[in-house]
C-alpha cells in the first residue's frame, strides 16, 4: 500500500467517539434527549437547548448535497491527482450537514439538493474517513 | 437603538502604505507607515494619539502591542479585535465607545499585512494560503477532504445562490469588471488594466463556480485611520468623515448552517447601522463592501438593501456598480483589484469620497454618505460602518 499523503483528522476530546464510529463503519450524530435534535460537530450541550443530556445516534448515512464547490487548483500535494475534486456541504436526513467530498461520479453529474448516502474509507490502519456518493 | 453618538466622532486623518509587492516592509513596518501618514494627515501630533485599535489575533501580524511598540507610544486604551475582516469597522466602532466612555480621546484605528511577500517567499509559501499560524488551523473536518483556502467557502455559497435564485457567473463576472475598471484610475491599485467578461470567464478556474478574478488579491499593505471627537475635528486639518452609525450582524452558528450563507449577518448589520444613522439604503451614494470574493459582494448589495433577495446578480450586471451608477461601488478598484487588506483600505476610500478629494473619474459626485462594510472571522462575521460628510 502507498503512502498516504493527505491530511489525516486531528480528533478533539469532543469528536473522538465520531471517527470512532468511523471506524466501525458507523455515522454518528449528536441527538438530544431533552429536544430531539440532532446537531454536528459534538458539543457539550445541545446548541437549540443547552441540555447536556445526549447520546451518539447512527444516522441513516442520507441526505443530499445542500450546496457544493469543485477544487481546480491544488493546495496541498495529497489531492494533486484528485484535481478536479468535489468539497460539498451535505444535509443529512437527520438535519445537521456534514462537509465531505462526494466520490465516485463526475462534479458534472452533481446539484445541489440530489440525494447521497454515505460510505467510508478505511485510508490508514488508525482512521476512516466518512465520504458521500450519489444514491442512484 | 441609541442614537446619542450619530454624528458624535469622526475619522480626521486616513492613511495608507505602499500597497502591492513591499518586500522591504512586514506588517509592523507597513502599519507604522500607514499610521504615521494618517496622524500628519490629521494635524494631531504623535502624542495626542492614547488609542490603539488593531485587527488582531486570528492573523497575529499585527498586534497593537508590537505596534504600539514600533510606533513609541504609550496608550490608555489599545486592543486587537478578532473578526477577521469584520474587525476593522468594529476597531472604528470601538474607538467611538472609548472615547465615550471617557478612556481615550484620540484612537488610532489600522492593519496591515504582507500577504504578496508572505505568499512568494518560495514555492511552497506560495501553494498554501499562508495567512494564518498552523495552530490556528483546522484540524479535522475540513483538510482531511481537501478543504483548504478560503474561496471554497464562497463557491459553495454562489453555487447555492445560483440553484436557488438563477443566479450566472456573468453576473459574478460584472463584479469583478466594474471594480477594474474602479481600478485603472487608481495609480496604486495592484491590477490597472481593465478586465473584459470574456477574460473574467476564461480565466484559469479555482474552486468552481470561482476563477481567478473572482478572488481578491494577495498584496502587501496597510491602511490607518484616526478617530476622534466631532468638537475636536472642527479645528483640525482635513473635513472630517463623521461617524453617523455602525452595526453588528455575527452569524456564528456557521457559514454552512441555517441560512447564513444565503441571507448573511450583513442584514442585522445594516439594520443596526441604518437605525443609527436615521437612513436607509437609499440615501448610500457610494459602497464600499468588503470584496474578499465576487459573491461576497453581490450577497451584500442584497443584504444591505440595495435590491431585494436573490436580485444581487441583474443588479451588478445592470451597471449601478459604476461610478455613475445607481450605487458607485468600490471605487477604489476594491479589494478584488487594488487589494486585499481586509477592508482596511476601503475605509479610507469611504472617507476620501465624502470629503470629495477625487478627479471626476473617481468621485462619486455630491457623495454625502459612504457604506463601508466589513465581512470575515471565518466567514461569520459582518460589521457596517456609516460615514457622512454632514453629522447627520
Amino acid at each position: 500500500m502507498s503512502e498516504y499523503i493527505k491530511p489525516l483528522p486531528i480528533p478533539s476530546v469532543e469528536s473522538k467517539p465520531f471517527w470512532e464510529g468511523c471506524k466501525e463503519h458507523q455515522l454518528l450524530l449528536p441527538r438530544c434527549h431533552r429536544c430531539g435534535s440532532y446537531w454536528f460537530p459534538a458539543s457539550a450541550t445541545c446548541p437549540k437547548c443547552l441540555s447536556t443530556e445526549w447520546e451518539w445516534s447512527k444516522s441513516s448515512g442520507r441526505g443530499k448535497i445542500y450546496a457544493f464547490g469543485v477544487y481546480h487548483r491544488v493546495y496541498h500535494k495529497g489531492f494533486e491527482t484528485d484535481i478536479p475534486y468535489v468539497l460539498a456541504v451535505v444535509q443529512m436526513d437527520e438535519g445537521p450537514r456534514l462537509l465531505s467530498n462526494i466520490v465516485n461520479c463526475a462534479p458534472e453529474e452533481l446539484q445541489c439538493d440530489i440525494p447521497v448516502e454515505v460510505i467510508f474509507e478505511d485510508v490508514t490502519e488508525d482512521t476512516t474517513l466518512y465520504k458521500f456518493r450519489l444514491l442512484r | 437603538m441609541n442614537h446619542s453618538l450619530r454624528g458624535k466622532y469622526a475619522i480626521v486623518g486616513v492613511g495608507q502604505s505602499p500597497l502591492g509587492k513591499v518586500p522591504e516592509l512586514g506588517p509592523i513596518g507597513l502599519f507604522a507607515v500607514a499610521a504615521k501618514n494618517a496622524i500628519e494627515e490629521s494635524g494631531l501630533s504623535k502624542a495626542d494619539i492614547d488609542g490603539l485599535i488593531t485587527r488582531g489575533p486570528d492573523d497575529s501580524y499585527c498586534h497593537h502591542q508590537q505596534v504600539g511598540q514600533a510606533l513609541g507610544m504609550n496608550v490608555t486604551f489599545s486592543t486587537s479585535t478578532d473578526n477577521g475582516g469584520a474587525s476593522q469597522v468594529l476597531g472604528v466602532a470601538m474607538a467611538c465607545m472609548a472615547i465615550d466612555a471617557g478612556l481615550c480621546q484620540a484612537v488610532l484605528v489600522g492593519f496591515g499585512r504582507d500577504t504578496w511577500s508572505r505568499t512568494h517567499r518560495s514555492a511552497t509559501a506560495k501553494r498554501q494560503v499562508a495567512t494564518r499560524n498552523e495552530s490556528q488551523s483546522s484540524r479535522e473536518f475540513g483538510p482531511e477532504f481537501g478543504r483548504f483556502g478560503a474561496p471554497v467557502n464562497y463557491a459553495i455559497a454562489a453555487r447555492r445562490h445560483m440553484q436557488l435564485y438563477g443566479t450566472k457567473k456573468e453576473q459574478l463576472g460584472a463584479i469583478a469588471v466594474a471594480f477594474r475598471t474602479h481600478a485603472t484610475k487608481n495609480p496604486y491599485a495592484f491590477f490597472r488594466d481593465p478586465l473584459t467578461i470574456e477574460e473574467y470567464l476564461n480565466a484559469r478556474l479555482i474552486v468552481e463556480p470561482f476563477g481567478l478574478y473572482d478572488c481578491s488579491i494577495f498584496i502587501d499593505g496597510a491602511g490607518a485611520v484616526v478617530v476622534t471627537s466631532a468638537e475636536r475635528a472642527k479645528e483640525l486639518r482635513k473635513p472630517p468623515a463623521y461617524i453617523l452609525g455602525f452595526g453588528f450582524g455575527n452569524r456564528l452558528t456557521g457559514w454552512f448552517e441555517q441560512d447564513n450563507m444565503i441571507a448573511t449577518g450583513a442584514k442585522e448589520a445594516g439594520e443596526a447601522a441604518y437605525r443609527m444613522a436615521g437612513i436607509g439604503p437609499k440615501d448610500v451614494d457610494t459602497a464600499q463592501i468588503y470584496d474578499c470574493f465576487t459573491h461576497m459582494v453581490l450577497l451584500q448589495l442584497e443584504d444591505y438593501g440595495f435590491c431585494k433577495k436573490g436580485e444581487g446578480g441583474p443588479f451588478a450586471a445592470s451597471g449601478a456598480l459604476g461610478v455613475g451608477g445607481a450605487l458607485p461601488t468600490n471605487t477604489s478598484g476594491g479589494q478584488l483589484s487594488e487589494g486585499h487588506v481586509e477592508g482596511m483600505l476601503q475605509i479610507v476610500e469611504g472617507v476620501r469620497q465624502v470629503r470629495h478629494e477625487y478627479g471626476p473619474d473617481r468621485q462619486v459626485k455630491d457623495a454625502e454618505i459612504a457604506l463601508v462594510t466589513g465581512h470575515g472571522g471565518n466567514t461569520v462575521c459582518q460589521s457596517a460602518l456609516i460615514l457622512g460628510r454632514g453629522t447627520s
